[in-house]
């Protein structure tokens, strides 16, 4: 019974990871940048989301307002802090400092005003009831499970059927290409950093209602989004938000075999092992050497 | 002040050491590790452990801390031998993660979360002696080895793999001997850091040793210029130095002190970034993409 | 010729200008150079929630003592941010000793006490702590002070209490395994046998750990009456309300960490325990009274133990200074320390409180049930 509760817990993370995950490969498949301060998105997205449910507003407007948040972030940062650099030396680590500073700043800004500590969207949906004896799930489940099912089916649809998302594919594996079709490779970069922060939105959404957020929550998701690019294999979408699912499920049913304070190093090792092991990732096309 | 200034530079130097052999590395071997601060620690754990047991000599503390986390740079030699870039990247902070958690958990080496204390203060052939003048003359040889190495065959090796791996291959290079001592090198010497720290704060426990300073030592590598031999010492001295000095700022109310210092770090690393890709002495025209 | 009234006129502005500089100064040598008191808090990062709690503490406590002329010297309260890390506490805790002369740091976190408390005690500068309560906090240094409970002292009245009020008999624990969560998980051990419970099952959690649902569910499997939490900081409440969320309903039980706001206006934690040194805002002696309604009405909030630690901790510089100005001694760590130990008894927010020989403030405690929307209730006093 352990066992079951332990995949619905893990199941429900895994979600949240998953559309995270989605999230951050979509803009590195497409751009090759790697998105560091997309845990700021997801931080923004948040707290957005919450600043609309103490203002009592409708539930849909303040999703509208988190979703809104992160694209407007994501489409700031390619446009304000990625293109800059890029023009000059597109060095990947250059990237990650100018991400990390932002992080810092949007972390602090956070701590002046929306106040320090523990925030949480009270709702009862986050609270589980007893459906089979010993197992408690709560209507979140169904809600992260659901989004993220739906957003996945929508982001393939659009990937494959229109011309954008085509155009977006193409970017990833020829840029040179997208220009002599006379497509603006600017204008898809900052549609992929667009769709790549919205889809932290929802995940950002469900956190707030279940384990609540607080300034510094963007740093995990980063982490957990970068491992599950790695793990799926980079460039594969399929593979990123699977892989997400994945940890979020191993972190959870590992508390079947090894004692708490050993599940997040579990994440890490599998990272790990897959690196050495396996580096082209789950879906991945071709090996990274 | 002068004690003030003293620790200060004792902190510098330290981290100079941290972000001079990390830039040994990335800059001259394109292995971008987000792992250093966890040879920082083996370093450190290492130096403690002798000084507590054994005698707090601070030259036997180095070679220590240097042995052991030189030994186990294996861990991050192996990934790098397989996989680049980004792949990379993800290994280092897988690395760093589950490093974290053993640090926290093996207390009989690491005394756990609550750490190492009254680690005694060190002593040089059993006279005492500041860490700070040890500090200095470590981060002088190691900035001298870096040129060294920098400018002879094993340094061209290393370039040569950063800018085409296969091509230095392909030339009868020995790539894979030749990364796995240049991690052994860097690592070994983020270990004489290590050991050094321990000394000078008295105190080392895991919270010193996470991702947030193996970005930290990153960020100093990046912002001073990669592939240089002063760029990293210039970076520490303005991420170490830029708090410090705003900790000077007379007129912050004291509950929003914090918050106001790590907005204006945060933003002076982003806009250096976006004006001064390369770093602060980085050479703007190298590596320009041709767009 | 010409330039004489442009002379003039400048001498007279320059004079103007300097004017209330020398008043000032004046003024100065009356009263003397202020007393540099440091604070050395986690003022930015996940855990700044508690240091602005600190800092309001020390404030009123400045301002009490101002209001009530009981030093001859002012007294400058100078921030350092410590984020809560060994590294910038060292940095923050030089620049105190160092460059601002503090006589006087109020200090806060265990790995930040433990980072700084050999450069205190070098300098001889009396460091007090009232936030953290890790065991190894205790005789670090002898300038090296607790004014709250560590503890040892906290998990013996709790057990005592649900076992006999609560009808408590198995209890699960949910801890980081520091130092303190270590402690408390043996006072558990030790305590719990003693009252006729048991200590049904411990759970270590990473410092980072952010779900809590799949550790409910090894909670749930153990059949506790309560369950004790050792965290502290943003990852407490994530505790409580991954317990809550995830069936997890019986008592849910702290130390002193429970304490801050953002637990206490949780819904998820109404209805739970946590141990304090004794604190009665109502109906309790004058200074507790006076500190509590000077509380509200500055900062409209109602205050809680940490406020009253760091209240006390800043309180008890001007207790001791204000000896030392009538001995027309000089005040130093060394002078402070010897006033402490001659002293020993002191009344304080919460009551009459007594000094061991290490430096450590020993008071009586007393079991809080939150009732939500940031309320509390003194369940055993």
């Amino acid at each position: 019974m352990l066992f079951l509760q332990l995949l619905i817990n893990g199941l429900q993370t895994g979600a949240i990871y998953a559309l995270t995950a989605a999230g951050f490969a979509l803009i590195f498949g497409a751009t090759r940048i790697f998105h560091f301060a997309h845990g700021t998105a997801f931080t923004l997205a948040g707290y957005a989301f919450l600043f609309a449910w103490r203002a009592d507003w409708p539930g849909w407007a303040g999703v509208l307002v988190a979703v809104a948040a992160a694209t407007l972030f994501g489409m700031a940062m390619e446009r304000f802090v990625y293109r800059p650099i890029q023009r000059h030396e597109g060095s990947f680590f250059t990237v990650f400092v100018a991400a990390f500073g932002v992080g810092i700043v949007v972390q602090n800004l956070i701590g002046l005003f929306a106040g320090r500590g523990l925030a949480t969207v009270d709702t009862p949906l986050s609270f589980g009831t007893e459906v089979l004896p010993e197992i408690f799930v709560a209507p979140i489940l169904w809600i992260a499970i659901g989004t993220a099912a739906v957003l996945f089916a929508a982001l393939t649809v659009f990937l494959t059927r229109s011309h954008a998302g085509v155009a977006l594919r193409a970017l990833a594996q020829n840029p040179d290409l997208i220009r002599t079709y006379g497509l603006s490779a600017n204008g898809l970069s900052v549609l992929a950093f667009a769709i790549g922060s919205a889809l932290a939105a929802p995940a950002a959404i469900i956190t707030a209602m279940t384990s609540g957020l607080n300034e510094a929550i963007g740093h995990q998701v980063m982490l957990i989004s970068i491992a599950a690019t790695i793990v799926g294999g980079i460039g594969s979408l399929r593979g990123a938000a699977l892989a997400g699912l994945m940890l979020g499920v191993a972190e959870s049913l590992a508390l079947q075999f090894v004692d708490t304070q050993w599940a997040e190093a579990v994440s890490f090792l599998v990272l790990f092992a897959f690196i050495l092991f396996r580096p082209s990732g789950i879906f991945g096309v071709a090996a990274a050497r | 002040m002068i004690a003030y200034l003293s620790n200060l530079a004792t902190q510098v130097a330290i981290f100079g050491i941290l972000a001079a052999t990390l830039n040994f590395i990335l800059g001259y071997a394109g292995i971008f590790s987000i792992a250093h601060a966890v040879f920082f620690g083996l370093g450190a754990y290492a130096g403690a452990q002798i000084a507590l047991l054994l005698v707090p000599d601070v030259v036997l503390a180095c070679i220590v801390a240097a042995a052991i986390a030189g030994g186990l740079s294996l861990c991050l030699a192996l990934p790098a031998l397989r996989v680049r870039g980004e792949y990379f990247v993800a290994a280092s902070l897988g690395l760093q993660m589950v490093a974290v958690t053993l640090f926290s958990e093996l207390k009989p080496l690491t005394g756990g979360i609550g750490g190492l204390v009254g680690i005694p203060l060190p002593t040089l052939f059993g006279v005492p002696v500041g860490v700070l003048p040890v500090a200095l003359a470590a981060l002088a040889l190691i900035l001298l080895a870096t040129a060294l190495l920098a400018r002879g065959s094993f340094g061209r090796t290393l370039t040569a793999i950063r800018d085409a791996e296969s091509a230095a291959e392909a030339l009868g290079k020995n790539v894979a001997a030749a990364k796995t001592l240049a991690v052994g090198f860097a690592c070994a010497g983020a270990g004489v850091a290590g050991a050094l720290y321990a000394l000078h704060t008295s105190f080392v426990n895991v919270e010193s040793f996470t991702m947030d300073y193996s970005v930290l030592m990153m960020a100093m590598v990046i912002i001073g210029g990669t592939g240089t031999l002063w760029g990293p010492l210039i970076g520490t001295v303005l991420l170490l130095s830029l708090p410090a000095a705003l900790a000077f700022l007379p007129f912050l109310p004291a509950t929003e002190v914090g918050a106001v210092q790590q907005i204006i770090i945060g933003l002076a690393m982003t806009l250096l970034m976006i004006f001064r890709p390369a770093g602060l002495v980085g050479d703007l025209s190298r590596g320009q993409t041709t767009a | 010729m010409n330039d004489a009234p442009t002379i003039r006129r400048r001498g007279l502005v320059a004079a103007g200008l300097s004017l209330p500089f020398i008043r000032s100064a004046a003024a100065q040598q009356a009263s003397g150079e202020p007393y540099v008191m440091g604070t050395l808090f986690p003022m930015s990062g996940p855990n700044a929630e508690y240091g602005e709690a600190f800092t309001r503490g020390a404030q009123l406590a400045l301002s009490h003592i101002a209001a009530d002329n009981m030093l001859r010297r002012p007294i400058r309260l100078q921030a350092e941010d410590s984020q809560a890390l060994p590294q910038p506490s060292v940095v923050g805790m030089n620049k105190l000793v160092n460059v601002d002369r503090a006589v006087w740091v109020l200090v806060s976190w265990t790995a930040s006490s433990k980072a700084v408390a050999p450069i205190g005690d070098r300098a001889k500068v009396i460091m007090v702590n009232g936030g953290a309560v890790g065991p190894d906090l205790s005789g670090l240094s002898p300038y090296f002070w607790n004014v709250i409970a560590l503890a040892h002292l906290e998990v013996p009245v709790l057990v005592d209490y649900l076992t006999r009020h609560r009808n408590v008999k198995r209890m699960a624990l949910v801890y980081v395994d520091d130092p303190l969560g270590d402690a408390i998980l043996g006072q558990l051990r030790t305590e719990l046998p003693k009252a006729g419970g048991q200590l049904v099952g411990s759970f270590s959690v990473p410092r980072a750990a952010q779900q809590f649902g799949p550790v409910a569910a090894r909670v749930r499997q153990t059949r506790p009456d309560a369950v004790y939490i050792a965290s502290f900081g943003a990852q407490q409440s994530q505790i409580i309300k991954g317990l809550r969320d995830n069936g997890v309903t019986q008592i849910l039980c702290s130390y002193s960490a429970f304490s801050i706001d953002s637990v206490r206006q949780l819904p998820e934690a109404v209805g739970a325990l946590y141990t304090t040194q004794k604190l009665d805002f109502e109906s309790g002696d004058p200074i507790t009274r006076r500190f509590a309604a000077d509380f509200r009405a500055r900062y409209n909030q109602t205050p809680v133990a940490y406020h009253a630690n760091y209240y006390n901790a800043a309180y008890l510089f001007g207790l001791l200074a204000r000896q030392l100005e009538q001995a027309n001694e000089e005040v130093n760590g060394e002078s402070l320390r010897q006033a402490m130990l001659r002293t020993r008894t002191f009344d304080l927010v919460g009551g009459r409180g007594t000094f061991d020989d290490q430096g450590n403030l020993m008071t009586q405690m007393q079991v809080n049930e939150i009732k939500g929307a940031g309320r509390t209730e003194i369940v055993q006093g």
